[in-house]
């Protein structure tokens, strides 16, 4: 990629903001057509669901703090695991990738704006109705769906109007990940500047433009999935109903056919993230990169044939638990090759630890744990017996929290200096890592213990023998939960405060939108393609 | 032909590099997308038997 100093001729910035002026106020955040305000507007979306779901997780954790009822009913109790979960899948982590790919894909690939600038602002605008209804649905009578977030019927038949609500706001949170998808992919392919072959791309354009064809795939087979639920529910249906010939385990291998490769969907950005900040920090090139393309390919077709691990238990034939065994234990290999390669880039590199890169090895130590945890209940007999138990829910956060969670804030920590124009606070960003790294360790290592202790998951009470390791547990979940306060004071005072970022605050970065564009990105960038060599 | 030994050699995650240069140079991208597709299936069929001759 071409290290030409900031071509400021490409920016245009002053220029054209005043050529074209643009609305301010509410009717710029209504109307806007424009990639970085989209992307702005994702973003603090998915904070604010953040905080939503994460004072779910704490309302969680502060109920399991000791045995016993404390605060919640349990029937609130599975609402909140429910929600939570929802939440934090579709409110949270997605619409915070899409963030990402709204501000980072047009200026990394030389592009003035996404492709449908249009569709884009209605990608954004269905999102906010779908999170109104998974809230509200809690002040509806008989409280919000409660039968996990995996909508497993038959519960989930049985429940009110909370139901109905949790599947249209899935619905249009499907049409929505669909709208943005096809306008990446659109993008990726369509809008690449002069010499931007598709092996010269940042792997963050490789992961996304992987992740949104598997959203393509995945998102209308949880629409049909729902839709069934809801006939079955209304319409006198019995697609999941045994009585009516139906059957409940039909509805396991149709979500979890989209639940894994949704896994994919919100780790593989992370890979693409944590491949920009490793480098820039190490001042190496990404060790095999196109080993790295080839991998994030090889695991986005490999999610799609390991989806009978999450139902080890139902009773699949020993060949069909033996086939899922063996595929989801294979998909190990392209995963490890890329901790390898990560490690080789910093192999020898000189390593700064800033707080982007501080959470980028983070997420390289924690993730894999993640990992190794998920190789041991992919072994069928060792997952029949750790099925819905803790074990679960900590190799999950492990994977979800420390992988996909801690590379968000990487990623904002690295880009907030090119989205603000201000450096944030150094002091303050490695104290929110190093809190939130003790606190979620503090909350979901000893999980593993509760689980191989034999703790289930989704209950409000446990037996004496779990008391110990649930309070630390909670303990960790609420020093993780408030450290994410000192993370919104983190952004806030970047954006308000006067220290200039320098133009190139990194120096080991290399891509376009920090070697070719001024820092702030302005308004309107690469209206003139850049030529890359 | 080529375009299979890419697939092959990306379902492991690794390449070398005078043989990825020399891919970007022959392979298209619709040569790819076919061959991680067969290999795809091809690789669901080997898994398959070895499960069969696991559960014989």
């Amino acid at each position: 990629m071409s290290a030409a100093a900031p071509a400021h001729d490409h920016g245009h910035g002053h220029h054209d903001d005043h050529a074209h002026a643009h609305p301010t106020g509410l009717k710029r955040w209504l109307f806007t057509t424009n990639h970085k305000d989209i992307g702005t507007l994702y973003l603090w979306f998915s904070l604010a669901m953040f905080f939503m779901g994460g004072t779910m997780a704490l309302l969680i954790r502060a109920e399991l703090f000791k045995p016993g009822l404390q605060f919640l009913n349990p029937e609130f109790f599975n609402s909140l695991t429910t929600v939570h979960g929802l939440v934090m899948v579709f409110g949270a982590i997605m619409p915070a990738w899409v963030g990402f790919a709204n501000w980072l894909i047009p200026m990394q690939i030389g592009a003035a704006d996404m492709a449908f600038p249009r569709m884009n602002n209605w990608s954004f605008y269905l999102v906010v109705p779908a999170a109104i209804l998974l809230v509200a649905s809690f002040f509806v009578p008989g409280g919000a769906a409660a039968s996990g977030w995996t909508l497993y019927p038959p519960l989930i038949i049985q429940q009110g109007i909370a139901v109905d609500m949790t599947i249209l706001a899935v619905h249009i949170l499907g049409a929505s990940s669909i709208m943005g998808s096809i306008n990446i992919i659109t993008t990726i392919l369509n809008l690449r500047a002069p010499g931007m072959t598709l092996m010269k791309m940042p792997l963050f354009v490789w992961t996304w433009l992987i992740t949104a064809y598997l959203l393509i795939a995945v998102m209308p087979v949880l629409a049909g999935a729902v839709t069934m639920l809801l006939t079955d529910r209304h319409f006198g249906t019995s697609f999941f109903n045994a009585a009516g010939g139906g059957d409940p385990t039909m509805f396991m291998h149709i979500f979890w056919f989209f639940g894994h490769p949704e896994v994919y969907i919100m780790i593989l950005p992370a890979f693409g993230v944590v491949s920009a900040i490793i480098p820039a920090f190490a001042r190496k090139p990404l060790f095999g990169y196109a080993s790295m393309v080839y991998a994030t390919a090889s695991i986005a077709i490999l999610s799609f044939i390991v989806w009978g691990h999450h139902m080890f238990t139902v009773g699949m034939p020993a060949a069909g638990n033996l086939f899922f065994m063996y595929a989801t234990m294979l998909i190990a290999v392209p995963t490890g090759v890329k901790i390898f390669n990560w490690i080789a880039t910093m192999w020898k590199g000189s390593m700064t630890f800033e707080t982007p890169m501080l959470f980028s090895i983070g997420f390289l130590c924690l993730f894999t744990i993640g990992g190794f945890s998920g190789l041991v209940l992919a072994i069928t007999p060792v997952d029949i017996t750790l099925h819905n138990t803790y074990y679960v829910v900590a190799h999950f956060h492990y994977v979800l929290v420390s992988g996909a969670l801690f590379s968000i804030f990487a990623g904002v920590y690295f880009w907030l200096p090119k989205w603000t124009g201000n450096m944030y606070n150094e002091k303050l960003g490695k104290l929110h890592f190093w809190l939130s790294v003790i606190g979620f360790n503090l909350a979901f290592f000893p999980q593993h213990f509760l689980g191989l202790a034999g703790m289930p998951r989704r209950i409000p009470d446990y037996a004496l023998q779990f008391a110990e390791w649930n309070m630390w547990s909670s303990i960790g979940a609420f020093i993780f939960g408030f450290s994410q306060l000192l993370f919104l004071y983190n952004v806030i005072e970047c954006i308000r405060s006067n220290r200039k970022s320098e133009q190139m605050p990194w120096e080991g970065a290399d891509s376009l939108e920090w070697t070719h564009l001024p820092t702030p990105a302005p308004y309107h960038t690469f209206e003139t393609a850049p030529v890359i060599k | 032909m080529h375009a299979f030994k890419a697939v092959l050699w990306s379902f492991l995650g690794v390449r070398r590099k005078d043989e990825y240069e020399a891919d970007t140079r022959r392979l298209t991208p619709q040569a790819v997308i076919a061959a991680g597709l067969v290999a795809a299936a091809l690789f669901v069929l080997a898994l398959y038997g070895v499960v069969q001759l696991v559960t014989r």
